[in-house]
Parts: C-alpha cells; structure tokens; sequence
C-alpha cells in the first residue's frame, strides 16, 4: 500500500489567518510561501480571516496566537506565530507539527 | 487620425473606465514585471478583477444596511438621517478607475522617494492604499470640483505618496518601544490615534506599574475578534433599541414602512434583525472582494519593491503589534467603544447626528492605540489611547459626512483616525475660509510652532529617528547593517 505523503507528493493546503483577512494574513502568507520554499515543501497557500477559515478545509492553519486558540481542531496542524516576518521561526514550527503528525519523509531533519 | 482618436476614446471608455478593467491589467502588468508564468497572470489579474466587482456589491448591500440603520435610530430621537446628495456607491464606480491609477502612481512615487531619500520604510498596507487613495479622491473632487482626471491622479498621488512616506517615519520611536527592533515599521491609517496614546500616555501613568499584561480580562469577551459577529451583535442590540424607542414615540408607522420596504410580510421586529444581519453581511461582502484582489496586487507591489529598494523593511497592518501586549489591545478596544457609545447618546440626544458604531474602527485603531499606550503607561495609558480613538471616530464621522457630501459620505462610517485628518486638511486648502478651515490652520500654526520649539533642541530627529535611551542607541550602532534588514530572498527563488 503506497500513502500519499502531504507535502511532497501531494500540495499541503495551508491558511493564513487573521482578524480581518487583509493587511497581516497576507504578509504573513508571503512568508509562508518562502519558508515552504525553503523546505522543498508544495503547499498552496491561501490568506483569509478566520471566520472564512472554519468553512475551509486546510491541512494547516497559520496566525497569531490570539486567532489560532480559536481554531484549534479546525485542521490537523495550527500553528501561532509571533512575528509575520520571522521565516526561520516559521519554518521550525511547521516541521514540529509535520513531525507531530508523522507527515515528515524520514530524512528531513527536524532543526 | 480619425481611427487613432476613436480608439483613445474606446480605451478610455471600456478600460480607464471600468475600474475593475484597469485593475486587472495593473495587476497583470505587475506579474508580469516579476517574469510570473502566463498561467499565474491570467489567473491573478482575473481574481483582482473579480474582486473589484465583489467589493462593489458589497458596498451596495452596505450603504442598504447603513441607511435603515441611520433612519430607524434618527427616528428613535426625532431627527432626521443624515442626509447626502451623493453616495459612496456611485462615487466608486464614477471615479473608480482615478482610484486605481492613484493607488498605482502614488505608490510609484511613493517606492521612488523612499529610493532617491534612502529612506528605509516602504508602505504595504494594501486595504489601507486603497482606501486612502478613495478618501483622498473624494476630498480633492468635494474641494476642487471638476478637474481633468490626469490632473487629480497626479495631486491625488503626490498626496497619497507622501502620507505613504512619512507615516511610518513619525511612527519610528514609538514603533521601536514597542516592538523592540527596526524590523518593520507601522503602516495603519490609525497612525495619528497611536502617536497621540503615546504622546499623551505618560501623563496618566508609568509601564512598570501599570503593564496591563499582568491583568487578567474575562475570557468572554474574546468573540469581539470575530467582525461579523461583533458587527451584527452591536448594531442589532442598538438597532431593536432604537425601534423600541420610535414605538414608544408612537411612530409605528416609520417601523412598518421600513419593514415593508424589504418585504410585505415580515414582523417589523423581525426585519430589524434582518437589517442588523444584512449590513453585517454587506461588510463581510466588501472585505472578501477587497482581500481577492489585494491577495494578487500585494504581493506584486512588494516584488516590485524589492527589486527597486533592496534592503528596505516594510510598514505593515496594526495587528502587527497585538502580540506584544495582547491585553492591550482589548483595554484599548473596550475603552473606545465605550466612548463612542456615549458619545452616539450624547450626539443623538443633542440633535446632532445620527453616529453609526463601526466595529472594526473600534477594534483594530482602538486596539493599537491601546498597544502603544501600554507601552508608555501601562493599562491607563492604554485606556487613554482607546478614549482618544472613541473621540475621533465620534467627531471625525460626523464632521467628515458633512465634508464628504457630495462625494462619498458613507466614507465617514468606515473611517479611520488618520483620514479624517486628511479629508480636512485637502478641504482647509480647497475651501480656506470656512470655520472648520480656519480651526484647521489655527491648529496647524500651532503644531509648527510647538514642533519648532521641539525640534530645536533636537535636531537629528529630522535625519535619523530619534533613540530614546543610551543602551537602545548603542545597540543600534554596534549590530551590524544585515541584522537590521528583512531576510534575504534565496537566490534560486522564482519571483
């Protein structure tokens, strides 16, 4: 039985979420978009407010923590951010969860 | 010549025309620029486009919402709704695609003072570009009445482009005590509330004692993030109010002709929940079809900036600044909404005008203010810039549906502190003589006189942005220029 591994041979749908959709969840895709880059990862990244985001289906929601408590459950990954513009520290948060939810290949070394 | 003219003219009719036209193919143009595939150009410029037309049925929703709710709660106190001989509606789609072109050239002008000053802020708060770029329209043609359009694009974006420069620049101190670094810079039309929370903060109170991050507020309150549902709960909870209020008067029939307006057969009662749903709904509407084509100009404008400006870190939305002092954010919110709620009684009691509360107003310029008044006093100082963002959306709606008449007076109800500053500095120029003119240029001399005195002892705050204590300006000066800078770009990258 082959699985289909998320992020690699299939795209991860991704969210970035904040209050209103706009100004933040956008830059904030940006920096998604490069850290997914980054990592080799596929992902479709898609910015909106996090009413919008419950209708969504998402196999990781990014935002500030005051948004993420909210939508805790509503994917498999949620992830808070502190900083928009912080790619490393994007980057080692959506590792931990892919790691957490055994989404990595074996050799992606988790830093 | 006779064919060259009748295309000019078709080219002016069906696409400068036809804002949502002209939007697709700066969009395109843009994604072009950033050598993006055919397929993404197509794709981009077709959901810009789309959105334009999105945001335009939901301001018509809106402005449908916006008007039941004005005349139930005028007829609550006895007064008339305000009245208008223009609408916002019909002001976008006549002026629409100036809009677009003032968006576009001032934030050229805007990227090419940054670069010729070496000035490191660049502005990327797109809804904000937008909508700055429709009240500064609105004002210029309210002001000066007809112009030629090029010559309204050119004004319009040397007006805008340098409010884009600046901004960031007189936010600089106060952005670094907040966020501890020069990372990114504040870019939110809720500038002016900010500055004034942290000005005017110290004299309430001190950070160490007061930080409200050691407070502890109720966890209920939280569902005032979600705009929808804050938006419908408030205005319906005022909304029934109000019409108990025009029933109590004896006025039933006011009640009923508004519900028969929507349909024959609903409860009156029922209809002004309906009205509360629908102007939320208005607004969700016209928020989705902004962020569509936002989603595809933004990023067009930050990768044309960064080739143009390597080096520069952006000026972004408030919420940027939330997760430094969360707490803050809801003591500022709360503090401006009650404000603004008495001041709607009071306004409403004296005849004045009908205010409408708008929530995300409230929420985001109250939230930051309430930030930067932490910072500098603790909850007090937070509190005051909340009280200080409730004043200026109170008395800067209602006098700016006035200053706006002929033009786009909804505008006053989704306003931000910032643009009813700049809604009457265009009117002091355009119409010098008239009171609120003269209160404005009285207010102005003041400024560069105090600002003089100010300035004289301190000269390096008009070249370098002033650091406030030794260890910060020594820490400046010591890391070395990359630490400073946003991270690089791989070099393998694709845009």
């Amino acid at each position: 039985m082959t699985t289909i591994t998320k992020g690699y041979d299939e795209e991860l749908t991704v969210l970035t979420v904040c209050g209103v959709g706009m100004g933040s969840s956008l830059i904030l895709r940006m920096t998604a978009e490069d850290a997914f880059r980054d990592l080799g990862l596929k992902a479709r990244v898609t910015a909106t407010d996090t009413s919008s985001a419950r209708s969504m289906p998402a196999d990781m929601i990014i935002g500030q923590a005051m948004h993420t408590e909210e939508l805790q459950g509503v994917a498999p990954a949620v992830i808070s951010v502190d900083s928009f513009l912080d790619r490393e520290e994007l980057k080692h948060k959506v590792l931990t969860a892919m790691h957490e939810l055994g989404w990595l290949q074996h050799d992606t070394p988790v830093s | 010549m006779q064919v060259f003219e009748e295309v000019l003219l078709w080219v002016a009719n069906n696409i400068f025309n036809e804002v949502a036209i002209l939007i697709g193919l700066i969009t395109a143009t843009g994604l072009i620029l950033l050598r993006k595939p055919l397929e993404d150009v197509i794709s981009g410029a077709l959901r810009a486009t789309i959105g334009i037309y999105v945001l335009f049925i939901g301001v018509n929703v809106f402005v449908g919402g916006l008007v039941a709710f004005q005349t139930i709660v005028a007829g609550a106190f006895d007064l008339a709704p305000p009245t208008a001989t223009a609408s916002m509606a019909d002001f976008l789609v006549d002026q629409g695609s100036t809009i677009a072109l003032i968006i576009t050239v001032g934030f050229f002008f805007h990227a090419l003072a940054v670069r010729v000053f070496r000035l490191k802020y660049i502005y990327l708060t797109g809804h904000l570009m937008f909508w700055m770029s429709v009240v500064v329209t609105a004002a210029l043609v309210q002001g000066f009445g007809d112009m030629s359009q090029w010559t309204l694009v050119l004004l319009g974006s040397a007006i805008v482009a340098t409010y884009w420069t600046l901004q960031p620049m007189y936010m600089a101190p106060l952005m670094r005590k907040v966020i501890g670094s020069d990372q990114w810079a504040y870019g939110h039309t809720s500038s002016s509330a900010a500055w004034l929370a942290g000005k005017i903060g110290p004299a309430f109170g001190n950070k160490e004692e007061h930080d409200t991050e050691k407070l502890h507020l109720p966890k209920k309150l939280s569902f005032f993030k979600d705009v929808n549902v804050s938006t419908a709960l408030v205005i319906g909870i005022i909304m029934l109010l109000a019409m108990a209020a025009v029933a109590i008067r004896g006025n039933t029939e006011l009640l009923a002709e508004q519900a028969a307006a929507y349909s024959a057969t609903i409860n009156p009662w029922v209809w002004g929940v309906v009205s509360a749903l629908r102007f939320a709904a208005g607004i969700a509407i016209l928020l989705f079809g902004v962020r569509m084509f936002l989603a595809e100009i933004v990023p067009a404008f930050k990768g044309v900036s960064e080739r143009l400006i390597p080096g520069s870190a952006p000026a972004l939305d408030c919420p940027t600044v939330f997760p430094f002092a969360p707490t803050a954010v809801m003591v500022g919110f709360l503090s401006s909404t009650i404000v603004f709620l008495v001041l709607m009684g009071v306004f409403a009691a004296a005849g004045w005008f009908v205010l409408v509360p708008p929530m995300i107003m409230l929420f985001f310029p109250g939230g930051a203010a309430g930030v930067f008044g932490n910072a500098v006093a603790g909850w007090r100082g937070a509190a005051v810039g909340g009280a200080i963002n409730g004043l200026f959306l109170a008395f800067g709606q209602w006098a700016m549906w006035g200053m706006l008449s002929d033009t786009a007076p909804e505008l006053a109800t989704l306003a931000d502190p910032d643009w009813y500053l700049m809604v009457w500095l265009i009117l002091m120029v355009a119409e010098p003589f008239t009171l609120q003119a003269l209160l404005g240029w009285g207010a102005l001399a003041f400024i560069l006189v105090a600002g003089a005195f100010y300035l004289r002892d301190r000269r390096e705050v008009l070249v370098i942005p002033e650091t406030e204590t030794a260890a910060a300006a020594a820490e400046l000066t010591t890391r070395p220029d990359e630490e400073l800078l946003p991270p690089k770009i791989p070099a393998d990258s694709s845009s």
